[in-house]
């Protein structure tokens, strides 16, 4: 009888062992230090006490449901690091959504890229290694590359973006692009917009629409420089007016149409070709459900722009 | 002991199931309750967090001019310390602030776009976005009536065609299909009359002008060198009549209007200039300085009328100011100053009726008027007493007539007068009894 109660002792003891043992495992946890200093004011705002564990993104997955917002957390705070202990203010609503500040507001430029090519730079190309450096040099400068939704939100005063934003377009549909800055753009996880002029696509420099589609798939975005890329904003040579109406309804309604019939999504900007635009063509545009519209300019561009002449930053070599 | 193995093996198999945040609410709960604390979530009892921490930021905020940032602030403090009375009364005061602020900038810059002063109006539009984030005005100003607009409107008259719109707007009754295409307007179908149709804008290279528009440039330098403003002008106009956007025609129209209008100041023709200087585009160098001068020269002239007691040239010269400016103080303040002392003369010659017609075109917001209305109230009612004490004095005298006239001249001018009124009655039924007796 005494040796069993001594064995029964001995599993006891072991039991107790290995429950403090797995029970230790759930002395941490993720969420549950905040919830013993989280306030909401107003729904607002939340505040938050950090513990070691805590990043802007783990707060932003927490707070805002989306880890890519860290930002909203950084700006609002005026903070790059996390300190423990820190107490944090978690705006649950775009605080500022025009970027306007005491001294100016905020501006966001739009980096348009066309071909590229293996060693020499030209006019309108650039190297891979140039344009890898370049978006090496974003990512290392905490410039955050924005959607071209994103970019309309904010021209539309909707939606706030981080102060250092920046959106990266390619022009035309050169298969270069694919080849060289598709694998980089990835590697980066950087969104990008490309404008296509349909005549180009599948021709011999040219992108085909496999690859066309295979970008739209992989989340980049594909917009429209319309038709031909002829010139919208003149007559060419002994063209009338009613030719050249006819023509500016092709080049702005047909590309439009086919892109959405191929990509089955919406096409709902344009580039206009050499960036040149006049009143007839911005009409048009409206007209046709054009959202916005990018000319060729070294501006960058505030929330109150026209849309439809938002400024690319061209020759980026 | 065989009751700990018990609990020990729920907390074990509990672990299997639910995991980690099985067994910690399992177990919290448990705690909870044993210790009934309060809820943490509740901001009276957290201590981690003091409010006077984010005021602090908060004024910190509104030192820097960052006025919502500083809201925002105070209404953490505020949650944080509900018991105070002091950070209501500084939201409440704060956004007060805003308020004006936001209100006052957009005024402003209202009035720098009437002015066409765009570049000075959006300064002021974002600096109202700024205080109050969901300014629609000032919104509707930065992102739709601030940019050229591709159309023009035009709200068609009875008996119009498509045509005829076309070659009024175009120059060319053959881009009829134009107006058509941009609105709605099926192929033969013609606009009701009353109907606003929008008209794009087309640059002059789609207009065919019968002017040669390179000729009549180098035609208008010309006459620009010879000192020409008038016939510099003449042509100018008659470029852009075909070619709204030809910067090099509005240059010179720019140029003749600002010398035309300079000349008619010097001349004095105070209309003329502001006529010719309104024609000048606003970021024209020194074309709101001459505007300024030109209108200081006339208010002057206003101010000497003043002393001379000319009132009616006063308001003519004074009206004219604002006719080209609304918001000018200096003539409101000459015009007004004219009605009161036009109204004391009065109130002196006793013609208090004529006085309150003449202060009835004053602004009412003024103190002079405000002072000279009451003053001719108070003036009648002392007339009013003068003419009763004259009617007591007619009736100790036994001269009823006269008495009834003085106490009704009494109530023409005070009219709350008891005294007179019963006076008059009785005076009146007297004078029936001495009939009778008579």
């Amino acid at each position: 009888m005494q040796r069993s109660a001594n064995r029964m002792k001995t599993i006891y003891g072991l039991i107790f062992l290995l429950s403090l043992l797995l029970l230790s495992a759930c002395a941490t946890d993720t969420r549950s230090h905040h919830e013993i200093s989280e306030i909401r004011i107003n729904d607002d705002f939340i505040i938050v006490t950090t513990t070691a564990k805590d990043t802007p993104s783990s707060l932003a997955a927490e707070y805002l449901n989306d880890p890519s917002k860290e930002w909203v957390i950084s700006e609002f705070n005026h903070i790059k690091t996390l300190t423990p202990g820190q107490k944090l203010i978690i705006p649950l609503f775009p605080f500022n959504k025009s970027g306007l500040k005491p001294g100016g507001y905020q501006t966001v430029p739009v980096l348009a890229y066309y071909s590229f090519s293996e060693n020499k730079p030209n006019k309108v190309s650039i190297t891979q290694g140039n344009f890898k450096a370049q978006m090496k040099y974003l990512k290392e400068n905490n410039y955050h590359v924005i959607t071209l939704d994103q970019l309309l939100d904010f021209l539309d005063y909707k939606e706030q973006i981080p102060e250092k934003s920046v959106v990266i377009t390619f022009d035309d549909g050169w298969s270069s692009a694919y080849d060289f800055a598709f694998p980089i753009l990835k590697e980066y996880g950087f969104p990008a917009t490309f404008f296509i002029y349909t005549d180009f696509i599948g021709g011999g420099k040219a992108m085909s629409w496999k690859q066309i589609k295979e970008l739209s798939e992989a989340g980049f975005d594909i917009q429209c420089q319309t038709k031909t890329h002829r010139n919208l904003a003149t007559l060419k040579k002994k063209e009338s007016f009613k030719e050249y109406f006819n023509s500016l309804e092709m080049e702005i309604s047909y590309p439009k149409k086919l892109i959405e019939k191929k990509l089955n999504k919406e096409c709902k900007c344009l580039a206009y070709p050499y960036g040149l635009t006049n009143n007839l063509v911005i009409a048009m545009l409206k007209k046709h459900g054009y959202r916005a519209a990018f000319t060729v300019d070294k501006k960058s561009n505030p929330f109150f722009i026209d849309k439809y002449k938002i400024s690319e930053v061209t020759k980026v070599t | 002991m065989k009751k700990l193995f018990n609990i020990y093996l729920l907390l074990i198999v509990l672990f299997f199931f639910t995991g980690c945040t099985g067994v910690r609410g399992f177990l919290g709960t448990i705690a909870d309750k044993l210790s009934k604390k309060p809820s943490t979530k509740e901001p009276g009892h957290t201590k981690a967090l003091p409010a006077s921490y984010y005021l602090e930021k908060a004024l910190e905020y509104e030192k820097n001019d960052e006025l919502q940032t500083a809201l925002f602030y105070m209404q953490i403090a505020g949650t944080l310390n509900p018991d105070s009375t002091k950070i209501p009364e500084k939201i409440a005061s704060l956004k007060s602030t805003i308020d004006h602020k936001a209100r006052q900038h957009f005024t402003t810059g209202v009035e720098f776009c009437k002015k066409r002063r765009f570049k000075d109006a959006r300064k002021q539009f974002l600096t109202t976005l700024r205080y109050a984030p969901n300014h629609k005005g000032a919104l509707d100003y930065l992102k739709n009536r601030l940019h050229p607009k591709e159309y023009l409107n035009y709200k068609v008259k009875e008996n119009d065609t498509l045509k005829d719109i076309s070659k009024k707007f175009y120059k060319d009754s053959s881009k009829d299909f134009l107006i058509a295409y941009f609105n709605n307007l099926k192929t033969g179908e013609e606009p009701v009359s009353g109907t606003i149709l929008e008209l794009p804008l087309l640059g002059s290279e789609f207009n065919r002008p019968p002017i040669n528009i390179p000729f009549e440039l180098i035609k208008a330098e010309n006459l620009l060198k010879e000192k020409r403003y008038r016939e510099v002008l003449d042509v100018s106009e008659k470029i852009l009549e075909y070619d709204r956007l030809n910067k090099k025609a509005s240059d010179l129209k720019n140029v003749s209007c600002y010398q035309i209008g300079m000349e008619l100041s010097r001349q004095e023709k105070y209309p003329e200039v502001m006529e010719m200087f309104k024609k000048v585009s606003p970021e024209y160098q020194g074309v709101e300085e001459a505007i300024q001068q030109a209108t200081n020269k006339e208010l002057f002239k206003a101010k000497n009328l003043l002393k001379q007691k000319q009132y009616e040239q006063v308001f003519a010269v004074a009206g004219k100011i604002l006719d080209y400016d609304k918001s000018n103080k200096a003539a409101k303040d000459l015009i007004n100053t004219s009605f009161c002392k036009q109204g004391k003369n009065l109130i002196i010659r006793k013609n208090y009726t004529e006085a309150l017609n003449v202060l009835s075109r004053a602004d009412p917001q003024y103190d002079c008027v405000k002072k000279t209305i009451s003053d001719v109230y108070k003036a009648k009612k002392k007339q009013a007493e003068v003419h009763y004490l004259n009617g007591v004095k007619h009736f100790l005298n036994e001269e009823l007539q006269s008495a009834i006239k003085e106490w009704e001249k009494a109530l023409a001018l005070n009219p709350e007068h008891k005294k007179a009124k019963i006076n008059i009655n009785n005076a009146r039924s007297l004078l029936e009894k001495l009939e009778k007796v008579k």
